[in-house]
């Protein structure tokens, strides 16, 4: 029980006290190895210590171990700021503390906290009052990760620290580009200020080395994404200029990639840009310029789409029947349903098949039906004009005289904007748009122009399309001035104009209309998009706005503005929203936001909506539900439908039809094998429309399920980010159009805008599509098409609906025998679950429309007839013996998730000029993953980018080779004229009997109100 | 929330466990086995769900668990919870004693050959420094193994320090206690403090709150073993107890110092902490060794500073033992007796060396003449000092002077002396209101609101437990809604039946 000898430290602490210098340095040495247990007491010194330290009389080497010794005290009294600074003081003495047993966590501290105030200093305003013994500490750290190859350390901290010559000296030791795009992704994703992300970009950007087409380097991926973000044609057009001579392949594929993503005055300043070139390059130099033009990938993906399309009618058909036609809000309801679902095939067979049906429609549903147009043949521009024509007003401005004409002809002036959505500036469309703006008298007619030049010329950032919406705001006419105020935004897209958004604001101010302040709130939405920071002054001001309208468009404008960037700052401030604003509109507005900021982690969006989709207040959980849909677009994720799924019977009705929209963005192309809830809630959509005693809102949110969870013709997929990696400008925006169907139905088409084509479309280098296989690295089921409605089902659409099937019934039978005669060879498609009789019912209604000769199936049936020999099986057997692999022809749809599978074999005549996807090479060495459960894979690998339009390298150039054929580009004209031929006749029925049948209909329409009474 | 292993009473209590554990452990081995499983399956759920109050939950059945504890149980518990190859499972099993050769045939046959094929998978590690602590404590039974108690203590605390999980530290807290013990029934408490040092400080680096509160109060108490007060001071003054720490780390926190302050003079301070203390500590009945120890001492600084306990503080069932010779010295004190004082203290002089109040008791002499002026000036309004002195068998009038001037200013008593006639002038009654009633009131709420609001914040909700609630929502919408169908589509015949009733 004796005391240990040295209970104390005080002995040696009072020769500090000593006059003889001698003394003193004995104790400093003495008192640091008996700091880790008496620094209670010796802090108690610590300013004889610190004066020690100071003072001139000791050598410096005591002096050293005076600041070393200070040093270790005040990280023991937790002062870890002080602890620096006396070590930085220490010099020599801290280098050799740092080799000794025991002080590990000491020199951890200090070096931690050493990179943290050398990042403080570095982004301060003088970066270069570093302290030198600082920046000798950091240099050391640095020069230490690279010789252990801890090189994203190392670049993490050049990151925060301003340091981009160390990347650069980094990256040439290493010549990885996979750490460049490390860094830029970095950059990308996390919070620096725009004029530093800028910065970093552009120091990184002649790091990356020039691409090949032999290397397949993978950074062609982040060079693009880079390319787009920086928006720079001095940086883009040398690099396609010195890929053209040898690389040409790589130049297209960099052209096309930079479509995909970029904004179109950027693409636009690229165009004009590019050098003529010589002989040899002229020709080459053209191509890119007309790829860049966008129009070529537009109709590529149009042809994917038309070529692939798998909607499934019935389940349509089922819908129409059991929601009364005169009811418009039933009316939207399936027009929006089937306008989703066949968004850019082009098929418009249902509006053929239902003209009666389409009678119905009168005023704004007979607007939506006739925009519905635009959704469906969106991507079509070349024809458009000849579709929508028999809609639009007169060229020569006179207005129809019909009753009811201006709202098909408004409706026809924003499908033409939709058609040419993204790519319409500096084109006729707009100069045709804006020329019918200014002319027209109606102020439908007017919206629809408004809302078209809007749509068709967004990013275009034409002042002179502006103007002219302006003064049709001026008019201060409530129905136009809202169509011009979206308008307005879009075309000044992402600009914060500060003269634009003083004029909106003003504007906003003065008027009476609530439709007009909603219109101008949302376009200053637009306005600030993507300006990060540049926004905060405006969204503060329109947050304190008194209206509750001006600070519903302050929300719209902070989430627009950090789109895909997950602000910390933003994100409080919405959550705070919210729950503490007073209007309920703007609190569900805060909470949908949340989802434009979160949309690169969908994983983390179900955990932060969770308790919101709780909450006591309806519009919350409305809100939570389209956050949910929004960010966790097109991945299946499991939480969030585990959300949403008990959401679906909510007590209020639009909640459950936030719920419905929800799930079916989320389950979008999933299959019964990737997403177990998907047969649930396609049931629950069908049994919820069709029960009569559901609110009406319901029904049509589970209308909007059906038409999102078989988006495209099943082949598009609901994105707010591009393949790239870079955020889909033109998918935000819709999205956040869409958000508006909330005031203003017509808006909803917005959400076309974010559908994204998902397939591989393999073009040579004259952009043809030459015919080949590649693998599928997956079990068939878990990324097949699901199967179309069974005869069950058909039996019931029967009985209610006599008179519509009758009238086809002869048509389909005719169909059948002529698809039997045809062959087997379409119906042996690689999904062979999908063999059913409506299925080639189904395939055979195509052809005729669409133009469609299934000349893809043979290929790849003959080859996959041997993989899955049990087609139509149950799910039992088929489990087991499924195959793990699959051939997929080019021109298919191949999933987001699916990327990660795909390979090209090697003895493949085409392979492609850069990697499928981004994150191929780890993946193909795991070549196993067809085990893992299908919920994870699917949503992991959502965002691995790649795929879409991919240029081939012909391996055996001299041979001849096989091309799939182009129903619109190749023969294009003939074509065209064989669709006027064909489908005209129809066609032009169509505006005659909906003009018809506006005129019997006396009763002026209630658009909200159920008629019960008429329901007979 | 019964922490029981408050250490002062250990001693103690851990001897009658002792007594019990060899009549208790006969009958129960089963369930002990089958609570360690559950335990350790409770574990793996804290660590899979990022939950530690599952951990807790196991860690508050511990001393209970303690008592139950044999070789057999824990070799069993072990092959049980691990698969037969397992190296752990080895390395556990070669802390215990070898099984006497029946006992080890009937285990591995019977036992071991189903449970290590349903149960795979090797646990957490955080299941196996739980039973390393397990079998610390059982090790700690019996002094024939504290050289092994300690070797294992050094590389549990290793193999911890190593595996730097966040989710072990609430039993790594525990360890640290159970290391204690080990150094302290090994007699090598201070080899120990540079081992707490160490581990308090990467506690803090790492903000585990909850290991660091154990720590500190290991530095507390080993310091105060040794009487090193001024050294527990300056660590007192120096760290910060971590908020965010468990009632029984903060009672045992306030009760040491509680105690440094009693000999630092500071009589309030150490009042109000050994007052948080009691509050803190878990119910008399489960800890009573702490009850006791904290009661010892508060009777003896509620005395310095010239109070009397009350009475019923000694017919405490769990107290009234224990502390008999402070009731005596408390009598002796309100007497005012000085005669009385010494006999008691000689007479309890080694009590009160065991328990380390003997220094404190000593101070009380002066108090025991104070507490003689209060009883005169009470009783008197006037007295002479001559009579004073009589009355506390003084031995001057100057002395009593002195005292009496002392007590005045020290405001243990109102009055003053009036020097030229000699004699003590008291002033009126205090009457009980004033703003030192408020205060104490406005203290005492503060210590209830703060109550109130800590166990809010403890309060936890069942998960999920709303879902049900919207489930019974659904069902009545939809008998609401079958209703408004039947209405519809029966409007007719309710109207028909309704008027051919009337």
């Amino acid at each position: 029980m004796a005391p240990r000898p040295q209970s104390s430290a005080a002995g040696v602490l009072a020769l500090l006290a000593e006059p003889e210098p001698l003394l003193k340095q004995h104790a400093l040495k003495a008192l640091i190895s008996l700091v880790p247990q008496f620094w209670a007491e010796i802090s108690e010194h610590i300013a004889v210590i610190e004066s020690l330290y100071d003072s001139d009389e000791l050598p410096l080497e005591a002096r050293h171990s005076a600041a070393l010794l200070a040093s270790k005290v005040y990280y023991y009294l937790e002062e870890y700021d002080e602890a620096l600074s006396f070590a930085l003081g220490a010099g020599s003495a801290f280098e050799q503390d740092s080799k000794t047993p025991g002080s590990e966590e000491y020199v951890e501290t200090v070096i931690s906290k050493a990179i943290d105030r050398y990042i403080q200093t570095r982004t301060a305003e003088h970066p270069d009052k570093v302290d030198p013994r600082l920046g000798k500490i950091i240099e050391g750290i640095f020069a230490r990760c690279i010789q252990n190859g801890e090189y994203r350390q190392a670049i993490g901290i050049a990151l925060e620290s301003h340091r981009l010559d160390i990347i650069t000296q980094i990256y040439e030791q290493t010549h990885d580009t996979g750490l460049l795009g490390y860094a830029m992704e970095a950059v990308l994703d996390n919070n620096f200020s725009l004029s530093y992300r800028d910065q970093v970009l552009n120091s990184l950007f002649p790091l990356f080395p020039s691409p090949t087409a032999d290397s397949k380097s993978p950074h062609i991926h982040s060079l693009t994404r880079l390319l787009v973000t920086l928006s720079s044609p001095a940086l883009t057009v040398p690099l396609l200029v010195s890929l053209v001579p040898g690389e040409k392949l790589l130049a297209y594929q960099l052209a096309f990639d930079l479509v995909e993503g970029g904004a179109q005055d950027f693409l636009e300043a690229v165009r004009t840009k590019l050098p003529e070139g010589d002989q040899d390059a002229k020709p080459i130099f053209d191509m890119i310029r007309k790829i860049l033009g966008g129009h070529e990938s537009v109709k590529l993906y149009l042809e994917f789409l038309k070529k692939n399309n798998r909607s499934d009618l019935l389940i349509l058909k089922h819908t129409k029947d059991v929601l009364e036609p005169r009811s418009s809000v039933y009316h939207n309801a399936v027009t929006f349903q089937n306008a989703f679902m066949h968004a850019g095939t082009t098929s418009d067979l249902f509006l053929r098949e239902n003209l009666d049906w389409l009678g119905y429609a009168s005023n704004w549903s007979k607007f939506t039906a006739t925009a519905a147009l635009g959704v469906i043949h969106k991507g079509n521009f070349e024809q458009g004009m000849a579709i929508l024509g028999p809609y639009l007003p007169n060229e020569n401005g006179g207005e129809s005289t019909l009753a009811g004409a201006a709202y098909s002809e408004g409706g026809a002036l924003y499908a033409l904007g939709l058609i040419n959505a993204g790519v319409g500036s500096g084109r006729t469309v707009e100069n045709y748009l804006r020329d019918i703006l200014r002319a027209a008298q109606n102020e439908v007619v007017q919206h629809g122009a408004a809302l078209g030049l809007g749509v068709a010329g967004m990013g275009g950032h034409n002042g002179e399309a502006y103007d002219d919406l302006k003064q049709t705001l001026f008019t201060d006419s409530a129905v136009a001035g809202e169509g011009a105020g979206y308008a307005m935004g879009l075309v000044m897209l992402g600009t914060a104009n500060a003269t634009c958004a003083g004029e909106m604001l003003t504007y906003a101010r003065e008027t009476q209309h609530e439709k007009i302040i909603r219109g101008l709130a949302v376009g200053l939405a637009f306005l600030f998009y993507g300006r990060q920071d540049e926004a905060d002054e405006t969204v503060k001001q329109l947050l304190a706005e008194k209206d509750p309208i001006l600070r519903y468009g302050g929300v719209y404008t902070l989430a627009l503005a950090y789109a895909g960037i997950p602000n910390n700052d933003a994100v409080r401030k919405l959550l705070h929203i919210a729950v503490s604003d007073t209007s309920d509109d703007v609190r569900r507005a805060a909470v949908t936001s949340l989802a434009f900021l979160l949309f690169k982690n969908p994983r983390q969006v179900p955990r932060i909506v969770q308790l919101l989709s709780e909450s006591y207040n309806p519009h919350v959980r409305c809100g939570a539900t389209l956050a949910l849909g929004i960010a966790c677009a097109g991945t299946g994720l499991q939480d969030a439908v585990e959300i949403l799924e008990p959401m679906t019977k909510d007590s209020v009705d639009f909640v459950r039809q936030g719920a419905f929209i929800a799930l079916g963005m989320i389950l979008v192309q999933q299959s019964d094998a990737s997403s177990p809830s998907l047969a649930a809630t396609r049931a629950s959509y069908a049994k919820i429309i069709a029960d009569k005693h559901e609110d009406p809102m319901a029904r049509f949110g589970a209308a909007f399920g059906q038409g999102f969870i078989d988006a495209g013709g099943r082949n598009v997929t609901i994105s707010l980010q591009s393949r790239a990696g870079t955020r889909n400008t033109s998918a935000i925006v819709g999205m956040a159009l869409f958000c508006q169907f909330w005031y203003w139905y017509p808006l909803a088409h917005g959400a076309c805008l974010a559908f994204e084509p998902t397939g591989i479309i393999g073009l040579t280098e004259d952009l043809q599509a030459p015919k080949f296989d590649f693998i599928s690295n997956a079990r068939p089921s878990l990324f097949a098409y699901p199967s179309p409605m069974k005869t069950a089902k058909k039996e019931v659409a029967k009985v209610v609906t006599t008179a519509v099937l009758s009238t086809t019934a002869k048509v389909k039978a005719r169909e059948r025998r002529k698809a039997v005669s045809e062959g087997e060879a379409m119906e042996t498609d690689k999904e062979s679950e999908a063999k059913k009789d409506s299925d080639v019912e189904m395939k055979a209604d195509d052809p005729s429309s669409s133009g469609q000769h299934g000349d893809v199936s043979p290929i790849s049936g003959s080859i996959s007839n041997l993989a899955d020999g049990q087609p139509g099986d149950p799910k039992a057997t088929s489990k087991r013996k499924e195959p793990t692999w699959e051939n997929v022809a080019n021109f298919s749809r191949v999933t987001p998730a699916q990327f990660a599978y795909v390979v090209f074999p090697p003895t493949n005549r085409y392979q492609p000029v850069r990697p499928v996807s981004t994150r191929d090479p780890n993946l193909k060495s795991g070549k196993a993953p067809n085990n893992k459960s299908p919920a994870s894979t699917v949503s992991s690998e959502k965002y691995s980018g790649g795929g879409g339009i991919l240029l081939m390298v012909d391996q055996q150039p001299g041979e001849p080779s096989e091309f799939i054929e182009f129903t619109s580009t190749a023969p294009v004209v003939e074509e065209a004229a064989a669709a006027s031929a064909g489908a005209g006749a129809p066609r032009a029925d169509v505006p005659s009997i909906a003009l018809d049948a506006s005129g019997p209909e006396a009763d002026p329409p209630q658009p909200f109100e159920y008629p019960f009474g008429n329901d007979t | 929330m019964a922490d029981v292993e408050m250490k002062p009473a250990d001693e103690k209590t851990r001897k009658d466990a002792d007594k019990k554990d060899e009549k208790e452990t006969t009958p129960t081995p089963p369930s002990a086995v089958s609570e360690i499983k559950s335990n350790i399956a409770l574990i793996d759920r804290a660590v899979s769900t990022l939950e530690p109050r599952f951990t807790h939950r196991v860690l508050r059945s511990l001393a209970a668990l303690r008592k139950r504890l044999n070789d057999t149980v824990l070799r069993d518990a072990i092959a049980e919870v691990y698969p037969q190859d397992s190296s752990v499972k080895a390395v556990l099993l070669s802390w215990l004693p070898e099984a006497p050769a029946q006992d080890q045939s009937m285990d591995i046959d019977p036992t071991p050959t189903p449970t290590s094929k349903s149960i795979p998978a090797e646990p957490v590690p955080e299941a196996e420094i739980y039973l390393r602590l397990l079998i610390l404590h059982h090790l700690l039974t019996s002094p024939s193994n504290y050289a092994k108690a300690t070797e294992l203590a050094q590389d549990t605390v290793q193999k911890m320090q190593a595996l730097n999980r966040r989710s072990l530290d609430p039993i790594a807290a525990k360890v640290w206690f159970a290391v204690e013990r080990t150094y302290e029934l090994a007699g090598e408490l201070s080899d120990a403090r540079p081992l707490f040092l160490a581990a308090q400080r990467t506690a803090s680096l790492r903000h585990d709150d909850e290991t660091q509160a154990s720590l500190i109060n290991r530095l507390l108490r080993s310091y105060l073993h040794y009487s090193l007060y001024d050294q527990a001071d300056k660590l007192v003054s120096k760290t910060t107890f971590p908020l965010s720490a468990p009632n029984p780390q903060y009672a045992r926190y306030h009760f040491f110092l509680g105690r440094i302050r009693a000999v630092q003079l500071n009589y309030t301070e150490a009042h109000t902490n050994l007052q948080q203390a009691i509050r803190r500590a878990p119910p008399p009945k489960i800890a009573p060794g702490f009850y006791q120890a904290v009661h010892k001492l508060f009777v003896v600084v509620e005395l310095l500073m010239g109070d009397i306990p009350e009475r019923s503080l000694f017919r405490h069932p769990v107290l009234e033992k224990a502390l008999s010779g402070y009731f005596d010295i408390v009598k002796a004190v309100r007497t005012g007796s000085l005669s009385q004082f010494q006999n008691t203290l000689s007479q309890h002089a080694a009590l009160f060396e065991a328990d380390k109040t003997y220094t404190l008791i000593v101070r009380l002499r002066q108090n025991v003449i104070k507490t003689g002026i209060r009883r005169l000036s009470l009783s008197y309004s006037r007295i002479s000092l001559r009579d004073i002195c009589v009355k506390l068998h003084l031995d001057s009038e100057e002395d009593a002077e002195y005292i009496v001037g002392k007590a005045i200013r020290d405001g243990v008593i109102e009055g003053r002396i009036v020097h030229e006639k000699g004699w003590m002038e008291c002033g009126g009654q205090k009457t009980g209101d004033g703003p030192e009633v408020s205060e104490m009131f406005a203290r005492r709420i503060g210590y209830c609101l703060e109550l109130h609001n800590q166990s809010v914040k403890a309060m936890r909700y069942p998960l999920n437990a709303h879902r049900k609630e919207l489930a019974d929502a659904e069902g009545a919408r939809e008998r609401e809604k079958e209703l408004a169908k039947e209405i519809q589509e029966g409007d007719l015949d309710d109207d028909d039946s309704a008027l051919g009733e009337f």
